[in-house]
């Protein structure tokens, strides 16, 4: 086991002497997950609060299919998308192949279930005396659509820290799109994978303390919202 | 509002009013004018809470009509940022005291939002200091009271409380008689309550409409 504690003290060497392959990695991975979280917040949150609020045709139909697309493989969302942005594919002409752009597609769409569905649930759950609270005081339209999305933020920030969690966490939407391309496309999740391939643990292990640090960070927020949202 | 004493505020004629479709509440006429509270009295199930959602415009009725100041209600919102209601089991925003106190007087793009607010905290016997607070800081007692000033605030004709003391104490449930006769006093406010308990409706009014299973069985002559 001799390895795996040279690998600990090697990883943290690397990490606080600022070692630009590793930080590479992070940057890489902190850009594409804030692309990603930015589309499917932006189009993610109007359409669960919808989906959660209106009665429409089909409403439950659509509900089923972002309930199951929850738990889509990683890897189904990198091959749909790839079929999509290769060379051959209907979008091959924007050459989004191996750039951080294409990752962020397939990113978008494992972090949108997410947004939505956990956006639609806290908007159906959200207290039933608010409407009837909200139109004695005197809103109507849409500040009385903006106040209950409102009383349901904390709920809202928790799908987002949740669909975070989710895409800084994958590997294979990063794998497949991006292609691990050093200094380019690779990411935490990608390098890690790599690394301990090559049998290379200290920037494995380096990578992985900030991975899971980053993991510590997004469930002490957790915690603390659904502390919130429970007051 | 300039309120004609001459015209009803509220005139309820053949009205039939339930949820889903299915009726809960029967009223064949009703009349309330301008001259003092009014208290809604019966047992559990008699229909007082549909009737306040009726004339708190929260519920449209079935079929009849519902005319507010001589003209029907609910063209063109018609009378329904002239009433508000406190629910039985108020709900407060998930924000501080203030916002909660000012959320209806932005609503109405109301001037002097912050002297009203710390006026309506006055009448409910809270400090200005009180705005501050968040809502899971206040006991179910100071909840109760915020949700009321909120109400308050907004100075409308029509005041609706829905069993206003209950599960409060007897000095709350004193101070919420004497905060109903304050609105009437200072801004003329018509009160509406719905409450079973005479004891405490002795301090408020004496005009008393009877409901029982979802009709009015007797009213002030």
């Amino acid at each position: 086991m001799n390895f795996l504690s040279e690998g600990f003290l090697q990883g943290f060497d690397l990490l606080f002497s600022g070692d630009e392959e590793v930080w590479s990695a992070v940057f890489e991975t902190l850009k594409l997950s804030s692309l990603s979280m930015l589309v499917s917040l932006l189009i993610g949150i109007p359409a669960g609060f919808a989906l959660g609020h209106f009665s429409f045709p089909g409403r439950r139909a659509v509900r089923l299919l972002v309930d199951t697309l929850l738990s889509i493989p990683t890897v189904v969302v990198g091959l749909f998308v790839y079929a999509f942005i290769s060379n051959r594919g209907p979008l091959g002409s924007f050459e989004l192949l191996f750039t951080t752009s294409g990752m962020a597609i397939g990113q978008t769409i494992l972090a949108l279930p997410i947004i939505m569905a956990l956006t639609a649930s806290a908007v159906e759950n959200t207290d039933r005396r608010l409407r009837f609270t909200l139109l004695t005081l005197g809103a109507r339209g849409r500040r009385l659509l903006l106040s209950t999305l409102w009383e349901a933020r904390h709920q809202i920030l928790l799908a987002a820290v949740t669909a975070y969690g989710r895409v800084t966490a994958e590997v294979g939407v990063s794998m497949m799109l991006g292609g691990n391309i050093k200094w380019h496309t690779r990411t935490i999740t990608t390098a890690i994978t790599l690394e301990t391939g090559k049998g290379n643990f200290a920037t494995g292990i380096a990578l992985g303390v900030l991975l899971l640090s980053l993991s510590f960070v997004l469930n002490w927020s957790v915690s603390f919202l659904r502390g919130r949202s429970a007051a | 509002m300039t309120i004609d004493a001459r015209i009803p505020v509220y005139q309820l004629n053949d009205i039939v009013c339930g949820y889903e479709g299915k009726p809960v509440l029967r009223v064949e006429s009703l009349s309330l004018y301008d001259d003092g509270p009014v208290a809604f009295v019966g047992h559990n199930g008699s229909g007082k809470s549909t009737l306040l959602n009726l004339l708190a415009f929260l519920l449209p009725p079935i079929s009849g009509e519902l005319m507010f100041q001589g003209a029907t209600a609910g063209e063109s919102g018609r009378g329904s940022l002239d009433a508000t209601m406190l629910l039985q089991d108020p709900y407060l925003l998930r924000r501080s005291v203030f916002e909660n106190v000012a959320y209806g007087l932005k609503a109405r793009g109301m001037k002097d939002v912050r002297s009203r607010v710390v006026e309506a905290l006055e009448m409910v016997g809270l400090s200005p200091d009180f705005a501050r607070r968040l809502w899971y800081q206040l006991s179910g007692g100071e909840a109760r009271r915020v949700a009321l000033a909120s109400r308050l605030a907004l100075r409308t004709k029509v005041l609706l409380l829905d069993e206003p003391t209950a599960n409060v104490d007897e000095e709350s449930a004193q101070l919420i008689a004497q905060v109903i006769l304050d609105a009437r006093r200072m801004w003329g406010a018509l009160p509406l309550i719905a409450t079973h308990d005479l004891q405490w409706l002795d301090s408020v009014t004496q005009r008393r409409i009877f409901m029982r299973r979802g009709r009015i069985e007797r009213q002030p002559a």
